[in-house]
């Protein structure tokens, strides 16, 4: 095939999804108050408002709370559980599998509703806590997953030398095992922080007053008033996170572990 | 030395019961209220009742229509890009990869909400359509399936593209010469050489798309609204408005069944690569 339809295929292919994208920058720099392409005069007075609008600060503040301590306990919880499940032959691993990979499967708007009715209103337990859990659950299938695949590249024999020379199986781990995997522990906690950060249909039903994650507070926002803050502020968590995946692949090779 | 079994177990029970304690089984007690009757014994009245009704049933094949649509509109497509881009020399193959996945790290209210800015009575496509004078009125695109259709499609067109090119990455490189110098045309190269090579990477696309369009739920909700339910918007409806907890366990049940089957079968490829 000749040069011209490729890039004629990949252009129309790479406008269709990135194109709209950068409308949305666009709307967002209008100076009018409606939201409109082409934008009606220049300004980046939408941009400055986004971070004057108390809800939106307060969600963003808990979007990343759960985001990074979600990770952090999805980590805590992921690599104990992908390290058993790579160096020993675990009775029952097949289920253990299974079950911790089951988040990824359900529906998050299922989860959500049923940890609303059968976990935050039965027990007593406050939203907050219901959408920390939630977050955990559905990042956890990601930490193991992702620490696994590190610790496939990790000889054992590693460890059993250092075991042989006296060290504890928890002195070898944190000696030998983790300095070797810290690509992929920082690789799954990039994965899960923009996952979570993202994250609408699981935490839906799990909002009140004054709890809300940012995506939902957005998703609120929208329907009441059409004012181009809403695509000032979808710009400015694209940056975020696209600048955070873009650091990690310059500095880590971030998509070795993906 | 690793052969002592049970000692790995106290690392790995505390993920699965964490999960199975605030993950399965509050679903499991949500799904199991569809089978019970009033007096808490078996029946599936529940479902009954939920198809019995002809907006749920209209949902539930809009939903299927609009999963089945945007998976294969994604593969013509995803074989289109996918063929250019293993066809580019190396680097320029990454940059243009990057490009593809780059979408995936961005917010889906955000994309989303991009269509609002094209598609409303004042977007960028009425603009034109009106200024062209094609219509004297703008035409209404949001709260259609069209709409819905389009911003299902970029959201889940990466996932295609991103299988079919791995897949494509094993067609040896001198088949499609090949089979062109030996007389076949595009389309006998086509389904008789790439498709029978990349099927595997055409199965596990499609099932992404299709389980991702069926569980989507910030775009129907944002391009569709009530005027265009799909299961997920109809189970917020039943739960928000109505209070129907059945029927929400029923939709419940339906999505996780077609999830979970779609799962199976991408495991099964999986294994039988192997």
């Amino acid at each position: 095939m000749k040069a011209f339809p490729i890039w004629l295929i990949l252009g129309a292919t790479l406008t269709f999804l990135i194109g709209p994208f950068l409308i949305v920058i666009f709307a967002g720099l209008s100076a009018g108050e409606a939201l409109a392409f082409p934008p009606q005069g220049l300004s980046l007075k939408w941009y400055a408002k986004v971070f004057t609008v108390e809800s939106f600060r307060a969600s963003f503040a808990l979007s990343m709370f759960l985001a990074v301590f979600g990770t952090l306990a999805a980590l805590i919880l992921g690599i104990p559980a992908a390290y058993a499940l790579n160096r020993y032959k675990l009775p029952g691993a097949e289920t253990i599998r299974t079950v911790v990979a089951a988040p990824i499967i359900v529906p998050g708007i299922i989860v959500g509703l049923s940890l609303l009715r059968y976990f935050v209103v039965p027990l007593n337990v406050s939203i907050l806590v219901a959408l920390f859990v939630t977050h955990t659950a559905l990042v956890l299938p990601y930490a193991v997953r992702v620490v696994s695949s590190s610790l496939n590249n990790l000889r054992a024999d590693m460890e059993e030398a250092a075991v042989i020379l006296g060290c504890t199986r928890l002195q070898a781990f944190i000696k030998v095992v983790l300095p070797n995997i810290r690509g992929g522990i920082l690789a799954a906690f990039i994965l899960g922080f923009v996952a979570s950060f993202n994250e609408v249909p699981a935490s839906l039903f799990l909002s009140g007053p004054g709890v809300r994650t940012l995506p939902i507070d957005m998703l609120s926002y929208m329907e009441i008033t059409f004012d181009p803050s809403v695509a000032a502020l979808s710009a400015l968590l694209a940056f975020m996170s696209v600048g955070i995946v873009f650091l990690a692949e310059r500095l880590l090779g971030f998509s070795r572990y993906v | 030395m690793f052969l002592n079994r049970t000692e790995g177990l106290p690392l790995a029970l505390p993920a699965a019961l964490f999960t199975f304690l605030v993950f399965l089984v509050p679903v499991g007690i949500l799904l199991s209220v569809a089978f019970q009757n009033v007096g808490g014994g078996f029946s599936l009245q529940g479902y009954v009742d939920f198809f019995a009704q002809p907006l749920n049933r209209t949902v539930f094949l809009r939903t299927l229509k609009l999963g089945v649509l945007v998976a294969a509109v994604s593969a013509v497509i995803g074989y289109a890009a996918a063929f250019c881009i293993v066809s580019l020399p190396a680097t320029s193959r990454g940059r243009v990869f990057g490009l593809i996945v780059l979408p995936l790290m961005i917010s889906p209210v955000a994309r989303t909400y991009a269509w609002i800015v094209i598609l409303g009575r004042s977007g960028i496509v009425n603009d034109v359509i009106v200024g062209l004078g094609l219509s004297r009125l703008p035409i209404r695109f949001l709260f259609t399936e069209t709409a819905v259709f389009i911003g299902l499609l970029q959201l889940f067109l990466p996932l295609m593209i991103i299988s079919l090119v791995s897949a494509m990455e094993n067609v040896p490189k001198d088949a499609v010469p090949a089979a062109r110098v030996l007389g076949a045309n595009w389309m006998q190269v086509f389904f008789r050489v790439i498709l029978p090579l990349t099927k595997e990477g055409l199965v596990v696309g499609g099932t992404l798309v299709f389980t991702g369009a069926l569980t989507a739920y910030i775009t129907p909700a944002i391009l569709g609204g009530s005027k265009v339910l799909m299961l997920e918007t109809l189970l917020y409806q039943k739960v928000n408005v109505s209070n129907d907890f059945v029927s929400a366990s029923v939709i419940a049940m339906i999505l996780i069944v077609m999830s979970f089957s779609a799962n199976l079968l991408l495991k099964r490829i999986a294994t039988a690569k192997r």
